[in-house]
């Protein structure tokens, strides 16, 4: 499993991105680059990264820096399948 | 035909949308549609509409129902508790079975709506048939993504944490909080904790034919995959005594995407299920 494509997939579908995220690289810029990503977007992103890794994510997890980038929110998912 | 109007009921009205099945067809079926909860109802109502229209050319009669405190229902948002959404989806059934008496009952839930439909079936003398699109398996689950938008709020200052904690306390001692601009109260927020999909077991006595769950999930990968939520879940229904039918469609995750988005897939499979009901009904 490539972990980026998977997430790419996630950004894409959640933010209504119509195939734009599949290029997304790990210097993307995420939060307050992407006008779609708003609170609403954070919190169904969290849930479907939950559900489709299988992962938990707990509340005081929930920061700024995972949303920085594609590649620090790849980051925070592979530390979470290898944790 | 579609006819909106507001239905006297406890606390002033509610919004019904009555899609009169098409003239001239036999009424297949009645349909009660129960929408989820918070900005999921503002983003499914599109989806929910072209369903509720194309099933009504098939011969169904649909009512959509605004809860409570939701869309142009009376009362605000906080004044909602679950016991009254509860009953407003059985007052629904209600009045269309009033209309339709011979037409077998059916349940239509997407995401919270769910629980909703299933709360409402085991108050009800006789089971309905339920049709599940995405059905949220645990009410605890919606209610914590729900809070989370107090957290994702603050994300910058990174106080996220903290201000869950003050929610979920405000919340047990007894006071309406504001998230996201609505407003819950703590009988709402204790009702969606406590609820659950779990089957519900049919009697011989109180239901005939057996009842039935249609259920969708809907999935944005092409590969399509049953989640091991609904894998488990599915053989209890089965073993509670319903005919079971669970069945992925591919499409966007339209109650939560950012745009407002079809998913023509599962308008197509939904049709294509509840036609070959009632063939078998008929037949």
């Amino acid at each position: 499993m490539n972990l980026l494509t998977e997430v790419n997939k996630v950004l894409d579908n959640v933010l209504s991105l119509g195939g734009r995220g599949m290029q997304f690289n790990p210097d993307t810029p995420l939060l307050g680059a992407i006008p779609e990503l708003d609170s609403m977007a954070v919190v169904t992103l969290i849930t479907t990264l939950e559900e489709r890794f299988g992962l938990m994510v707990d509340d005081d997890e929930i920061s700024g820096d995972i949303f920085a980038t594609v590649g620090s929110l790849v980051a925070f998912v592979d530390g979470k399948l290898s944790g | 035909m579609r006819d909106a109007f507001l239905h006297p009921a406890e606390g002033g009205h509610r919004l019904y949308i009555h899609h009169a099945p098409a003239v001239g067809s036999v009424v297949r079926g009645v349909v009660v549609y129960v929408h989820p909860w918070a900005e999921e109802m503002n983003k499914s109502r599109r989806m929910a509409s072209l369903a509720a229209r194309q099933l009504a050319e098939e011969g169904y009669a649909v009512l959509q129902v605004d809860l409570l405190g939701c869309g142009d229902s009376s009362a605000d948002h906080g004044d909602a508790s679950w016991e009254a959404w509860v009953r407003d989806v059985r007052d629904a059934a209600d009045w269309l079975t009033a209309r339709y008496p011979e037409a077998p009952l059916w349940l239509w839930g997407l995401r919270a709506g769910t629980l909703l439909c299933q709360a409402a079936a085991a108050q009800m003398a006789s089971l309905p048939n339920l049709l599940f699109w995405q059905p949220a398996q645990q009410g605890k689950a919606l209610l914590q993504q729900f809070l989370r938008l107090k957290a994702a709020a603050q994300l910058a200052d990174g106080g996220g944490k903290a201000a869950m904690d003050e929610v979920r306390q405000a919340l047990r001692t007894g006071q309406v909080v504001d998230v996201a601009g609505y407003r819950v109260s703590p009988s709402l927020a204790s009702g969606l904790e406590v609820a659950t999909l779990a089957p519900l077991a049919v009697t011989a006595a109180a239901t005939r034919p057996t009842p039935r769950l249609v259920w969708f999930e809907i999935n944005p990968q092409v590969e399509l995959e049953l989640s091991p939520a609904a894998l488990s879940a599915a053989p209890k229904w089965t073993a509670a005594g319903w005919r079971v039918d669970l069945q992925p469609v591919c499409g966007p995750t339209f109650w939560q995407t950012t745009e407002i988005e079809d998913a023509p897939q599962l308008l197509t499979a939904t049709l294509a299920r509840m036609a070959s009901v009632n063939e078998a009904a008929l037949a």
